[in-house]
C-alpha cells in the first residue's frame, strides 16, 4: 500500500533546498512511526519518492509524496500524527491510499502551474504578454545542470504557451502552466529570464516570488487531472 | 513565519536555509509571553554551532522558563555579511528576527581562541556597541561562557561578564536576578544590575578589577574595585548529572551540520589526566548519567528527532563505566527502528575495538586512535598513559575485525620534544602497518598520521612552558614529512600559524583586547579557516600595540610568576599543576584518580563535589 500526500513548502522554508526538503520529510516519518517499507541490504533506505524537485527559493502548495507502507493503516489518523510532526512550513493538503503497484506520481505529472510576482518598473507589460503569446516560437538557451557553462536550445513555447499577467503598482503578477515531459520541463524563474532578456522586460528577477500552485496529470484531451484520488482528505 | 532577509539578498548566498529558521524543535515564544530574552550567539558558521551541544542545553533550560525566550544567532558567512553591509541589515536572530541590539542578554560560546573577532564582528553587525564601556541603557547585556572563559582576560573590553563553569543553575538564576530587577523598573541602570549579577557565584565582572603590569610586562597583581567583586571566581558545577534536565526534542535542522546525529552526553569531566589537555583540567571531575537514565533519554531522543544515529558523547566515552551494556541494551532496543549507534573517540585499546566493531556493524570506516606521541618517553611526559603494547593491540584487533584504514593523531611542538620523540612518530605508523602484514598476511594497509602542533593552554600543567616557535614548528613537520615517505602512509599536518596566535590568546592578558580590536578593524574573522586567516594581519595588530607574540606564547614562565588568568578558578590547584609539570619533566606518570588514589588536584573539596561512576561505587545499575 502506499500513502500518497499533497504538502506545501511555504514561504518560510522556500530557501532549504530539494535534498534538504526530503530529508525533513524523512525524518517527519520516523518520528510520526508510520510503517514504512525499507529496501533489503546493508543499509536499508526508507522507501519514499517526492514527484517533482522544486527550485530553491520557490513557495508550493502542490508538493506530493508518496510513501510505499509495511502495513495497512488508518488515513485520518496517520495523516493527524505525520502533521504534528511537520514543521511550520509544511503543511499536508490532501492524501490518498493506493495499491503499491500504482504508477509513481513522479511518472503521471504532465504539468505544473505557476503564480509569480515580480517588480516590474515602468514596463509595458501587456504588449508584452501579448507578444509572448502569439509567439510562433521562442528560444531559450537552458543550461546543462552541471554543464560549466554549457547550454541547451529548447523552445519554450512547448512547455508554457500563454501568460495571464496583471499588474498593480510596480509589482507585476504571472500565472501559467508549464508542461512536464518524459524528456524534461522548464523552470518558473526560467521564464522570467526569457521576458527579461528576449522580450526586453524591465523585470528584477532576483526579487521574483514564485508559487508552485498546483502539480497534476494531464489526460489524452489535454485535461488537467488530480494526482491524487477524488476522494482524498484535506 | 517570522521576519526573514529579502528574497534577492538569500536567493544570492551560498545555502540561504543557514539563515531563515522555522527547523522542526525551534521555540518561538510571542513577544507579550516574553519578559527576559537571550540570544544563543555561536561566533561561527550555523553548520558548526548548530552541533554545539552546550547550546542545545541552555536553549533548553532557558526556554523551559517561563517568561524567558532564548533564540539563536550565528555568525553569517562572508558572503551574507556583504549583503548585510551593503543593504544595512542587521544580524537578527533566527527565531524572531530580532536585531541582536534588542535583546536583554547575548550569550557567546568561546569554543575557540580564534573565533573572538567573530564575537566582535557579530556585535557590530547586530548594532551593539563592541565595547562594554561605550553600551548604554539601551544595549543588551554581552555575556560570554564556554572552555576558554579559563581565561577571559583578552575579551576583557568586550564582554560585560562571563559565566564561569557549567551554565545549568547559573543561567537560570540570572534570567531570576533580572527579571526581579525588571520588576522593580530596573533601578541604577547598568551598572546596578553588574552588582547584582556579581552577588551569583560564577560571574565575573571584568571591569570589577584592576590589573597591574611589572615593568617587564608580567602580571604584578589584580585587585577589586568594587567590593562586591570576590577575589577569584570559582567555576560552577553540577554536582548530580541525574537530577539535571537534558534536551530531549533539540531542534531539528533542514540540512547537514557538523555533528548531524542525536547527541547523548553521558558524562562530564575527564580525569585521565593527559598534562597537554585542558578540558581534563577544567571540567574535572567526572559525573556518569546512570545507565537507566541514558536509556531514557535515548528512547526520547530518537522519538523527538527522527534521527538515525546517536553518538555518545563526552571526553572520553570508551571510559564510562557501564559502556558495554549500555550499548549492547540500546543496539538491542533501537535495532528494529534502523538508529545506530556511534562513538565520537576511541580509547587505543582492544575493548575499543571490540565496542567499535558492535556499533558499525556494517559500514568499515577507518579507525582513529590519539597515541598523541611517538615516542614511549614523550607519551610519559604528558601522562597519557598508552604504550606501544597498547596500540599495537588495538590496530592488531582492528585488522583481525576486517579495518584496514587506521588514523593515527599526534601533536609535535610538547614540552621536551627531541628530533629522536618526532622520528619515532614514522617508526610507529610503520609498525601500524607491519601489523597489518602480520595479522593478515597482506601489505598495504593505509594509515594516515594526522599531526597538530601543541598550544600550551591555561590551568594545565604546561601553563609554564614556552610553546615552539613556529620556525621551529615548521622544521619538525619537514623531519617528519621527510620520515613519512613511504607507501600508503599518509601524512596531514597544517601551517601552524594559526597555533601561533592561538598559543598568543590562550595564555594572553587585557591589553590584548587591542590588538583583537586592531586585528578586527583591519578585517579580521573566521580566522578559525585558513583561508580567511592572515597571519602578516595578526602579527602587525599586535605589534602596533606595542605587543610581542613571544612574551605570551614563546615564553618560558616562571615558577611563581603571576598570572593574568589567576582569579579566575576552575579550582584545580596550583601546586597540583606545578607538581604534575615537574613529574613530566621526570618523565613520572600520575594514574587516574577515578580508580586509583586521589591525585590531591583540590576540585572535590573545593567545590564540594565528587567523582560519579556508576561501575566503581558498585550501584545495581551497573551491573546490568
Amino acid at each position: 500500500m502506499k500513502l500518497r500526500i499533497k504538502i506545501t513548502k511555504d514561504a518560510g522554508i522556500r530557501f532549504i533546498s530539494h535534498l534538504e526538503y526530503v530529508r525533513t520529510i524523512e525524518r517527519a516519518i520516523r518520528r510520526a512511526k508510520l510503517p514504512v517499507a525499507y529496501s533489503e541490504g546493508f543499509n536499508p533506505h526508507m522507501k519514499f519518492s517526492l514527484a517533482s524537485a522544486l527550485g530553491v527559493g520557490v513557495t508550493s502548495e502542490a508538493e506530493f509524496v508518496e510513501i510505499e507502507l509495511g502495513e495497512e493503516i488508518d488515513l485520518p489518523a496517520t495523516i493527524k500524527k505525520l502533521a504534528v510532526n511537520l514543521p511550520t512550513g509544511i503543511r499536508i493538503l490532501a492524501a490518498d491510499l493506493a495499491d503499491t503497484k500504482a504508477d509513481k506520481l513522479m511518472a503521471q505529472a504532465g504539468g505544473a502551474d505557476y503564480r509569480i510576482v515580480v517588480p516590474c518598473k515602468d514596463c509595458d507589460w501587456q504588449a508584452i504578454v501579448e507578444r509572448f503569446n502569439e509567439a510562433e516560437s521562442v528560444l531559450f538557451q537552458k543550461p546543462v545542470p552541471k554543464g560549466r557553462g554549457k547550454t541547451k536550445e529548447i523552445e519554450v513555447k512547448n512547455f508554457i504557451d500563454h501568460l495571464e499577467a496583471e499588474c498593480s503598482g510596480d509589482d507585476l503578477q504571472l500565472a501559467f502552466s508549464c508542461k512536464i515531459t518524459p524528456t524534461g520541463s522548464m523552470k518558473a524563474a526560467e521564464l522570467l529570464v526569457v521576458l527579461r532578456d528576449s522580450f526586453e522586460m524591465p523585470l528584477l528577477v532576483e526579487k521574483a516570488d514564485i508559487l508552485r500552485t498546483d502539480l497534476y496529470a494531464v489526460d489524452e484531451e489535454g485535461k488537467k487531472k488530480s494526482l491524487l484520488k477524488p476522494e482524498y482528505i484535506a | 513565519m517570522t521576519k526573514q532577509f529579502p528574497i534577492d539578498i538569500l536567493s544570492q548566498v551560498q545555502k540561504p536555509a543557514r539563515y531563515t529558521g522555522s527547523e522542526f524543535g525551534s521555540i518561538v515564544k510571542d513577544a507579550e509571553d516574553t519578559k527576559v530574552s537571550i540570544v544563543l550567539a555561536f561566533p561561527d558558521i550555523y553548520e558548526v554551532g548548530m552541533s554545539y551541544l552546550g547550546f542545545k542545553i541552555l536553549y533548553h533550560i532557558l526556554n523551559q522558563e517561563e517568561g524567558v525566550a532564548a533564540e539563536r544567532v550565528y555568525a553569517p558567512w562572508v558572503d551574507m555579511e556583504a549583503k548585510m553591509r551593503e543593504n544595512a541589515l542587521p544580524l537578527t536572530s533566527q527565531e524572531t528576527g530580532k536585531t541582536l541590539r534588542d535583546f536583554d542578554f547575548v550569550g557567546f560560546t568561546l569554543q575557540y581562541e580564534l573565533s573572538y573577532t567573530n564575537i566582535l564582528n557579530m556585535l557590530d553587525l547586530g548594532q551593539v556597541q563592541v565595547f562594554s564601556k561605550e553600551r548604554t541603557n539601551d544595549d543588551p547585556f554581552v555575556i560570554a561562557g564556554g572552555p576558554c572563559v579559563y581565561n577571559p582576560e583578552p575579551l576583557a573590553d568586550f564582554v560585560d561578564f562571563f559565566i564561569i563553569g557549567e551554565g545549568e543553575e547559573i543561567m537560570v538564576e540570572l534570567m531570576n536576578a533580572y527579571k526581579q530587577w525588571q520588576s522593580e523598573g530596573m533601578p541604577g541602570g547598568r551598572s546596578e544590575f553588574l552588582n547584582r549579577a556579581v552577588l551569583i557565584d560564577g560571574i565575573y565582572v571584568p571591569a570589577f578589577y584592576n590589573v597591574e603590569y611589572l615593568p617587564d610586562g608580567k602580571v604584578a597583581k589584580v585587585t577589586t574595585n568594587n567590593s562586591l567583586a570576590p577575589a577569584t571566581v570559582k567555576k560552577r558545577v553540577v554536582k548530580d548529572m541525574n537530577t539535571i534536565s537534558f534536551p530531549t526534542a533539540p531542534i531539528v535542522p533542514f540540512g547537514e551540520i557538523v555533528h548531524d546525529r542525536i547527541m547523548l552526553e553521558v558524562f562530564r569531566g575527564c580525569t585521565r589526566g593527559c598534562r597537554f589537555c585542558h578540558a581534563g583540567m577544567v571540567y574535572r571531575p567526572v559525573r556518569e548519567r546512570k545507565p537507566e537514565l541514558l536509556k531514557q533519554l535515548a528512547r526520547e531522543l530518537v522519538d523527538n528527532t527522527g534521527y538515525n544515529e546517536i553518538s555518545l558523547v563526552s571526553l572520553s566515552t570508551a571510559d564510562y563505566s557501564c559502556l558495554a551494556p549500555l550499548i549492547h541494551d540500546l543496539i538491542t532496543e533501537l535495532k528494529e527502528e534502523k538508529v545506530s549507534i556511534s562513538l565520537p573517540s576511541l580509547r587505543v585499546d582492544s575493548f575499543s575495538v571490540a565496542l567499535a566493531k558492535e556499533v558499525q556493524a556494517v559500514r568499515k570506516s577507518g579507525l582513529t586512535f590519539a597515541p598523541e606521541a611517538g615516542s614511549q618517553r614523550m607519551r610519559n611526559v604528558i601522562n597519557k598513559g598508552v604504550t606501544e603494547e597498547d596500540l599495537m593491540n588495538a590496530v592488531g584487533a582492528a585488522f583481525e575485525s576486517g579495518w584496514s584504514t587506521v588514523k593515527l593523531y599526534f601533536m609535535i611542538g610538547l614540552p621536551g620534544e627531541t628530533d629522536e620523540d618526532i622520528l619515532a612518530i614514522a617508526q610507529l605508523a610503520k609498525d601500524v602497518q607491519y601489523k597489518y602484514f602480520q595479522v593478515t598476511g597482506h601489505r598495504g594497509a593505509k594509515v594516515t598520521v594526522s599531526v597538530s602542533s601543541f598550544v600550551p593552554k591555561p590551568y594545565t600543567p604546561f601553563q609554564w612552558k614556552g610553546q615552539d616557535t613556529i620556525d621551529e614548528i615548521r622544521r619538525k613537520q619537514m623531519l617528519l614529512k621527510d620520515a613519512l615517505k613511504v607507501k600508503n602512509i599518509t601524512y596531514q599536518y597544517h601551517d601552524s600559524v594559526t597555533s601561533v596566535i592561538e598559543g598568543v590568546f590562550a595564555r594572553g592578558d587585557r591589553r590584548l583586547g587591542k590588538a583583537l580590536y586592531l586585528a578586527w578593524q583591519r578585517g579580521a574573522k573566521f580566522d578559525g579557516w585558513s583561508e580567511h586567516f592572515s597571519y602578516s594581519r595578526w602579527l602587525e595588530a599586535i605589534s602596533d600595540c606595542g605587543l610581542d607574540k613571544a612574551f605570551y606564547a614563546n615564553r618560558d614562565r616562571e615558577m611563581d610568576e603571576i598570572f593574568p588568568w589567576e582569579h579566575i578558578q576552575p579550582a584545580v590547584s596550583r601546586a597540583f599543576l606545578w607538581n604534575e609539570y615537574q613529574k613530566s619533566m621526570r618523565e613520572e606518570l600520575t594514574e587516574d584518580c577515578r580508580h586509583g588514589k586521589c591525585s590531591g588536584c583540590g576540585v572535590c573539596p573545593t567545590l564540594d563535589v565528587k567523582i560519579i561512576d556508576w561501575k566503581e561505587q558498585g550501584h545495581d545499575e551497573a551491573k546490568n
